[in-house]
């Protein structure tokens, strides 16, 4: 425990060294879309105004899923492909396992704190605009946020250990890209009715579950998925990610 | 091979690595066995590829042995990692050293990572820092660092949480002759005060200088063990003569009947300017040569060069593997 903690503050201690550029590189990408999708396509009329409410929890979770993978992916793959910096961590009096899950954990962290900061960014963002009703409760947002982190980071540890990094540049085209689009970040889930039971393809994506806490923890007023499939799929993909990202890491590290 | 009174015991260690579709699986040690004494300087000299640095790993739990185990201490590796990693350290062949911190950091980080309280860890950094003489660069960051100095450091990261063995695989690949002349003081002042040190090398003349024991492994095989004095021994010749000579006729049992030549041996041809190489191991050179230039004159031969030295490490790795070692 001892090594794992000291591990954990080496990487947070990292980590807000490179706050500034952390959070540019996390909070650039909601604050743009607020922008434009909250304050001047709903004054063209472009967008209805009620998108506002509906989008502000979806880009929380498109940021902690982002902060998420970046947080673990970046690091591992400089180690997995060279550096090998991994090999005093796993040369550490900790398991191979508890390397992993410190992985997981202060990439989770990360990725919690830069979507409980977007938060207030997108709100100022669009103080001036009416028709945005959010309210957050904080008490629940905060360990919802947490576990999304967490989810986001687990997901970060396998495809920083599943993916090569010469293809990374695709990962975001064909993996991430798609996933923010099939999130449920712009729209409830609720409201995939429209498609009939094709609305249900769309759980395999784990951002789903994590636009919903957010959705669930900040509008109540917006109609939102049932709180049992909600944390059954939040809690759940967490355990699964997490589990196949430490035998997928421990697969690459020990030989 | 008896356990007792060793620090490190290694016992019929076999590693394979699982081959895929496309490439077969590959056997990197064959049943190594070795014990190392507490306060020992030794070294695993072979040519690369021959199962070195696979051997090192299984011994810090980055690999996995397919059978045979590791004692360190007493310690089964594979079953009491933790315990085990405490009593090592490792100065991995490729720099690793933490690029985020700056390098007084990245010491006291690491006796955190192994539980050190904190003025100990601040004042062992200290000391190492001065100790290995990268004091002055407490607070660069580790890739602004020259080669030797990076090495350095890493010795002083391994020395942070007080092991009882050290590791080093292949430690002055890439150093410049001056770099590696003060790594193998430092090496041998640490020795001096009683640390066990393990080493990996290709280099000769850096197994010759610092391990008092040396196993030379091949193909994951240790082929011969022993002192390198033992071991030059171990090839009963007082001196070693090479001849490069352009011969008419085969001319190597000429040559072994000569007296005060114990043994020949034809070694591969260096380049394409068709000179023969053989080498004669003899007892003493007194008058030989003479004898020898003769032998070669009368058969229609034509001696080019010699060189007539006593016998060398690499000369007991040409006899063991009947090849020079590949650099």
């Amino acid at each position: 425990m001892t090594a794992f903690l000291a591990l954990l503050r080496r990487d947070l201690l990292v980590a807000s060294r490179n706050a500034g550029f952390l959070l540019v590189a996390t909070l650039t990408q909601p604050a743009l879309v607020v922008l434009v999708f909250g304050n001047i396509l709903p004054r063209i009329g472009l967008v209805a105004s009620e998108f506002r409410t509906v989008m502000v929890p979806g880009l929380m979770s498109i940021t902690m899923l982002m902060a998420g993978v970046q947080a673990v992916l970046m690091p591992l793959a400089a180690d997995l492909s060279g550096t090998r910096e991994v090999e005093e961590r796993l040369l550490a009096p900790i398991s191979a396992l508890g390397v992993a899950f410190e992985r997981i954990v202060a990439g989770g962290l990360q990725a919690a704190l830069a979507g409980l900061l977007a938060l207030p960014v997108m709100i100022l963002l669009m103080h001036r605009v009416s028709g945005v009703d959010v309210h957050p409760n904080w008490p629940v947002m905060i360990p919802l946020a947490l576990v999304s982190g967490l989810l986001s980071a687990a997901f970060g540890l396998n495809l920083g250990t599943r993916v090569q990094p010469r293809f990374s540049g695709l990962l975001f085209a064909v993996v991430i890209g798609p996933m923010m689009l099939f999130g449920c970040a712009y729209y409830p889930f609720a409201s995939l009715h429209v498609l009939g039971p094709l609305q249900y393809v769309f759980l395999i994506n784990p951002l789903v579950f994590m636009s919903e806490a957010m959705r669930y923890a900040t509008t109540p007023d917006v109609p939102h998925m049932h709180p049992a499939l909600l944390f059954g799929g939040l809690f759940g993909f967490t355990l699964f990610l997490t589990y196949v990202g430490s035998r997928s890491f421990l697969r690459r590290t020990i030989l | 091979m008896s356990a007792s009174g060793a620090t490190l015991v290694v016992e019929e260690l076999v590693k394979t690595y699982p081959g895929s579709r496309k490439t077969p699986p590959v056997e990197a040690v064959r049943g190594l066995s070795f014990a190392v004494a507490a306060g020992e300087f030794f070294g695993l000299l072979g040519p690369n590829g021959a199962g070195k640095s696979t051997t090192l790993g299984c011994m810090t739990t980055l690999v996995r042995p397919t059978s045979g185990r590791i004692l360190v201490d007493g310690l089964d590796v594979a079953r009491q990692p933790a315990e085990a990693k405490r009593r090592l350290a490792v100065v991995p062949q490729n720099r690793n050293l933490d690029r985020d911190l700056s390098v007084r950091e990245l010491l006291v980080y690491h006796g955190r990572y192994f539980g050190l309280p904190a003025a100990e860890r601040e004042r062992r950094a200290d000391r190492l820092l001065e100790d290995l003489q990268v004091a002055e660069k407490r607070d660069a960051k580790p890739l602004t660092l020259s080669g030797g100095q990076q090495q350095r450091v890493m010795i002083a990261r391994a020395l942070m949480h007080d092991p009882r063995v050290l590791l080093l695989d292949e430690p002055t690949t890439g150093l410049d002759p001056q770099a590696r002349r003060q790594l193998w003081r430092t090496l041998r002042d640490l020795h001096a005060k009683g640390l066990t040190i393990i080493l990996t090398t290709h280099y000769m003349e850096e197994a010759d200088l610092l391990c008092q024991r040396l196993a030379v492994v091949d193909h994951g095989r240790i082929l011969a063990m022993g002192s390198p004095e033992a071991l030059k021994r171990s090839l009963s010749a007082g001196r070693v003569l090479d001849l490069w000579l352009r011969a008419a006729t085969p001319i190597e049992a000429r040559l072994s009947a000569l007296p005060g030549v114990l043994r020949v041996e034809a070694l591969a041809r260096e380049d394409a300017d068709e000179l023969q190489r053989l080498r004669l191991f003899v007892e003493a050179a007194d008058g030989l040569l003479d004898r020898v230039l003769h032998e070669v004159r009368d058969h229609g031969g034509q001696l080019d060069h010699v060189s007539l030295a006593p016998p060398s490490l690499e000369d007991v790795y040409i006899h063991l593997t009947g090849k020079e070692l590949r650099e």
